[in-house]
């Protein structure tokens, strides 16, 4: 059926008004031009980017928006369009850009639409500012190209878009070498078939995440050298298109110290069973023959004595049978200090009030003997083994109660919270000592006084010091004669 | 005519061994001691072979854990395993005061475990004990 004629005018009339109307209020600058390149329409967007106003515009030629450097080839791509006028975007591959009013360039994106109008051919341009997304383009560029790391940027095809100095760096590239290339080139040969099906669950459910949990990562180098690297992967949308940002770090160095410790725990796993035999050889072929010294020493004083043997006599056994006992005391002694690297415990949370208490308990009999008060602060929780935290206590309050001055001993315990550790205070009101013998009193079988006055063979200190190392702190002391000792040390808190 | 008690020490060395007779004989402990020195002599006095064939069955055995060869814990396990020999009442003497060889002591149906002391007159008091308990109070099965 033929249309009114007459509504056709009408029609088309309303329909150019509202057409312009549309046009005009497109957010993208819209341009029609002529096949001769005269513009015949600017929208308000144009007149925006462009800092024209549109009377400037209509009927000049488009190549006055054209920068210079790329006026000359423009005719000539207006032509070809007309020749094949098809939707498309302009200049695929190419940076465009628009000239405006003052001289200045600005970064655009065109797309060409052919128009027919009045049996005319024209072609509609959308005009795009881009400089926005040029700049986050550019600020990703910069952050990629500052990382420590190695960063490398994928497409959904596995096409490689970024990369950035560490990578040429890492697998000996030129990044020119590795743009547009597919990413499985740095896939080791063995895995690669697997690569593109990893990437598809990956976009499937893209999460920032670590790749390859659980297994040991590769990459290929140019030279065709393998090295073990940590991928972390990072879901990207930028302009409706998705990319995968993966930071990649050479772990060879990682690698090789976590063997070197390997091998170290089993030296020191080693050298601590040789110890612990060399203990038990120690503690058991040593002493048996002392036994026997001084039981039948002893048998011998007891039997013999005011009889075959006279008083002095008596006095040389009595020296033999001190000196083996006292042997023998040494050798527990040793014991008990290699014990503490022997038979040491893991760690676990151990309250230090609980073994202050027990500690007190076991020395129940010096401090009743010693009219001694042990004072105990609140104390923490710490990260330790609770056998040997025992030991130390104990042996602390026991040499505050056996080096008393006349007065009745007081022992004084305290904690202090010291960065992430914690520092603990035994102090005494005994005899004291001078400090020029600071040190050597923490060295084994170091000690101040004979053994007549005070038995003991002085290792408590050199045990306490062990045991405190071997928890990570360390333990000093201040004193003066006659004024009383304080005992420091720190402990790890339970984190 | 006293029915004395029939003890084989087992220890394999002769200074604890002539000591422990020695107390004996000072704290006036009658009992019949037979003194063998390896986990080997021990089984073949209780097995009643060689030249042991003419022994009877002890009474308690004092045994020590530490001897060359067969020691103590073998022979313990062996006596406790054999339907003849294990209700014999074995009291560990030893000079091992280690955690683990008490344990396995017991897990082997040992009577009782005592660590010799190193002091003589600590050893006399445990001497003691041993006859007070295990000479006077306790009774044992009848022989086999």
């Amino acid at each position: 059926m033929r249309p009114d004629h007459n509504f056709d005018k009408h029609a088309l009339a309303l329909d150019e008004v509202r057409l312009r109307q549309i046009i005009d209020a497109a957010p993208n600058g819209m341009l029609m031009v002529d096949r001769h390149g005269v513009i015949v329409l600017a929208n308000t967007q144009v007149e925006r980017l462009f800092q024209y106003d549109r009377s400037e515009l209509l009927g000049t030629s488009i190549e006055e928006l054209v920068p210079h450097a790329a006026r000359e080839k423009h005719p000539a791509y207006r032509d070809h369009f007309f020749r094949e006028p098809q939707a498309r975007s302009m200049g695929a591959g190419r940076d465009l850009f628009g000239l405006r009013k003052d001289g200045s360039q600005v970064p655009v994106e065109i797309g060409l639409n052919p128009l027919v109008s009045g049996g005319e051919t024209f072609v509609l341009a959308s005009v795009v500012d881009i400089t926005e997304r040029r700049r986050s383009e550019e600020r990703i560029r910069l952050v990629v190209e500052a990382a420590p790391s190695g960063m490398i940027m994928v497409d959904e095809n596995g096409s490689i878009v970024l990369v950035n100095s560490q990578i040429e760096r890492l697998f000996g590239y030129d990044r020119e070498e590795l743009l547009g290339q597919s990413i499985d080139m740095l896939v080791p040969a063995s895995v690669r078939t697997k690569h593109p099906q990893e990437r598809a669950s990956f976009f499937a459910d893209p999460r920032s995440r670590a790749m390859g949990i659980g297994r040991d990562l590769f990459g290929q180098c140019k030279d065709g050298t393998q090295i073990p690297v940590e991928i972390g992967l990072n879901p990207l949308m930028t302009e409706g298109e998705r990319f995968v940002l993966a930071s990649i770090v050479n772990i060879t160095e990682r690698k090789r110290s976590e063997a070197l410790l390997q091998e170290k725990l089993l030296e020191l796993e080693r050298s601590n069973e040789d110890l612990q035999q060399f203990a038990y050889v120690c503690s058991h072929d040593l002493q048996e023959p002392l036994r026997v010294i001084s039981n039948y020493n002893q048998l011998l004083a007891s039997r013999y004595n005011g009889r075959v043997l006279d008083e002095a006599a008596g006095e040389f056994i009595e020296f033999t049978v001190d000196a083996t006992k006292r042997m023998q005391e040494l050798i527990n002694d040793l014991l008990m200090y290699s014990r503490v690297q022997t038979k040491a415990q893991d760690f676990a949370s151990v309250d230090c009030s609980t073994i202050v208490d027990m500690a007190i308990a076991n020395l129940k009999l010096a401090i009743g003997e010693s009219n001694a008060t042990v004072i105990c602060e609140p104390l923490p929780t710490v990260k330790g083994d609770s056998t040997q935290l025992l030991q130390l206590f104990q042996n602390l309050i026991s040499n505050a109660i056996k080096f008393r001055s006349k007065k009745p001993p007081e022992v004084h315990i305290s904690a202090e919270s010291i960065g992430n550790s914690w520092n603990i205070s035994v102090r005494d009101n005994g005899q004291g000592f001078d400090m020029k013998y600071a040190n050597r009193i923490f060295i084994i079988f170091q000690r101040l006084h004979n053994k007549e006055m005070y038995p003991g063979s002085g290792i408590g200190l050199a045990v306490c010091k062990k045991i405190v190392e071997r928890h990570g702190g360390r333990i000093w002391v201040e004193s003066a004669p006659q004024r009383g000792t304080l005992f420091q040390f720190t402990l790890p808190k339970l984190d | 005519m006293v029915n004395q008690l029939k003890i084989l020490l087992v220890e394999d060395s002769r200074a604890d061994a002539r000591l422990i007779m020695e107390v004996f004989k000072e704290e006036k402990i009658h009992v019949d001691v037979d003194v063998v020195r390896d986990g080997d002599a021990a089984m073949s006095y209780l097995y009643r072979t060689g030249e042991y064939e003419n022994k009877t069955s002890p009474d308690l055995i004092l045994l020590d854990l530490n001897m060359p060869r067969k020691d103590g814990r073998e022979v313990l396990a062996e006596i406790k395993a054999d339907e003849r020999l294990k209700s014999i009442p074995v009291v560990i003497l030893t000079t091992s005061q280690s955690e683990e060889d008490i344990l396995k002591s017991y897990n082997l149906h040992a009577s009782c475990y005592v660590a010799k002391p190193i002091d003589l007159d600590q050893f006399r008091k445990i001497i003691k004990s041993i006859d007070e308990f295990w000479f006077s109070a306790v009774r044992y099965p009848p022989k086999l």
